[in-house]
């Protein structure tokens, strides 16, 4: 990371903006998120949550990693699961090999504590994707999966998952079944109105409790408020 | 879509624009002048003037007769269209050897008297100055020598000013400034409309406001583009200086 970077999509994709710079606006935009996103649900704890975009690149993976970093640094239990099995990106945020993962868990015997890595931000582990299967919206529907997200929850306060976008696959209308609530990310300039339209369309059809919208990537314009802040 | 665009909404979509509106102006301009320069051929133009006048023998005293000058001015009438007939043209064009037909000759030559006045204009023009000169030339002197015949013996035609060929004769058209500024023009107004277009088709969800309007979703939160510095300056966490994976970007699952 000392090398000169570009700003482009793959440096943004493996950066930790909440943990490694966690001054920093975006960081406090992260925080933002989390606090919204402890007040969507008024009656019970939100525990599980995913996260998913209409289409692809539009900064799931990013936001995922930061909205668990973030709910870490307020001292809950953070599991991060990669749970795009079709492009797995979570290894690379994290700098973890991805061996065993969910698929394991998913297809095999494996129990979530043999699966978790732990990570250099305190009280967030994260589990891979594992080894590609051919089914994953298969695999994501089984009874395994309900099995996978009770186990986790004995000791995790709250589990994050990364999907595959809406439009393209049903992975993340399935797993939307078992998750306490959605998180729809919207990428500024990218995400067509149509798309994002029909992505909470299929995520209404799976009965997806979809708590809100993270908008991604938003142009910093003079007219903005979002980068006053205080102390640096 | 019911919407009211205000001024500052049509300045930021010319000012998020501004370079493809003015590479299109200057472009066009550029490509106007290219073409100016190159491909259309400059033509010149050159005058002679007549004047028509009653001639000395028949007016014994100097003093003019208003009658006289009206009937001048009203035979210039019949001066213009006898110019311009097949009669005198063919003439010139064979003084010439131009090969044109009475007709082509006809297009490249402009008749007009100032203003009521007894001075008629001859107006040639060619893409070749010299002979623009001397089609205007012969021509008036063809008309002095057929006058007499067709108007039965009246001779009140006086040349007053022969064309001639200046130094550096200057090409009336193409006007090269005017044709870069019209270009300029047209280039900006394409420019800024073509602007206008694509904000109107460009249908991205751009800020906050959409999404609601769109989604009925709530906005949970909102992040900017990061930037430069918004990166650590090292990273204490992971003492690794190397980025050994590189994550590839596809499109699609």
């Amino acid at each position: 990371m000392v090398r000169k970077k570009k700003n482009t999509m793959n440096t943004k994709a493996r950066n930790l903006i909440a943990e490694d710079n966690p001054k920093s606006p975006i960081a406090e935009q992260y925080r933002t998120i989390r606090t919204n996103l402890q007040f969507t649900s008024v009656d019970h704890e939100l525990e599980t949550m995913l996260v998913t975009s209409a289409g692809p690149s539009e900064g799931k993976s990013m936001t995922t990693a930061n909205t668990a970093a973030v709910f870490a640094q307020q001292q809950k239990r953070t599991l991060l699961v990669d749970a795009d099995m079709r492009k797995p990106t979570v290894q690379y945020t994290f700098r973890i090999q991805n061996m065993l993962g969910l698929s394991n868990y998913l297809a095999g015997t494996q129990r979530v504590k043999d699966l978790v890595n732990t990570t250099h931000v305190d009280y967030l582990d994260v589990i891979t994707s594992g080894p590609v299967p051919p089914n994953p919206s298969e695999l994501l529907g089984s009874h395994k999966m309900e099995q996978f997200i009770n186990e986790a929850k004995q000791h995790y306060d709250m589990i994050i998952f990364d999907t595959p976008p809406v439009l393209a696959v049903t992975d993340s209308q399935v797993l939307s079944n078992y998750v306490d609530g959605v998180l729809l990310v919207v990428r500024s300039k990218q995400t067509e109105k149509e798309a994002a339209a029909k992505a909470k369309e299929k995520l209404d059809q799976a009965k997806a409790n979809v708590l809100g919208v993270v908008l991604n990537d938003q142009e910093i314009t003079s007219s903005s408020n979002y980068y006053y802040y205080y102390g640096q | 879509m019911e919407e009211t665009i205000s001024l500052k909404e049509i300045f930021e979509v010319l000012k998020k624009r501004i370079w493809m509106i003015i590479s299109l102006a200057v472009g066009a301009a550029a490509l106007s002048a290219l073409i100016t320069f190159f491909v259309l051929t400059p033509s010149y133009e050159a005058s002679s003037q007549f004047i028509v006048n009653q001639s000395q023998d028949q007016s014994q005293n100097a003093a003019y007769d208003i009658n006289d000058i009206r009937t001048n001015v009203e035979l210039i009438n019949t001066y213009n269209v006898i110019i311009k007939s097949p009669r005198i043209l063919t003439e010139v064009s064979d003084e010439l050897g131009l090969n044109m037909t009475a007709g082509q000759l006809a297009d490249k030559i402009q008749v007009g008297n100032e203003q009521e006045s007894q001075v008629v204009n001859v107006t040639a023009t060619d893409t070749n100055p010299q002979r623009a000169v001397d089609i205007a030339n012969t021509v008036v002197n063809v008309f002095k020598g057929e006058v007499p015949q067709l108007m039965n013996g009246v001779d009140n035609i006086n040349i007053l000013t022969e064309a001639e060929l200046g130094p550096n004769p200057a090409p009336v058209s193409p006007n090269t400034a005017l044709n870069i500024a019209i270009a300029l023009v047209v280039g900006t107004m394409i420019g800024v409309g073509l602007a206008f277009l694509l904000e109107y088709l460009d249908n991205t969800i751009k800020q906050e406001e959409d999404i609601e309007e769109i989604l009925g979703l709530p906005v949970l939160g909102v992040v900017s583009t990061i930037s430069e510095k918004d990166l650590p300056k090292k990273n204490p966490a992971r003492g690794r200086a190397k980025v050994s994976e590189i994550r590839g970007e596809s499109v699609g699952t």
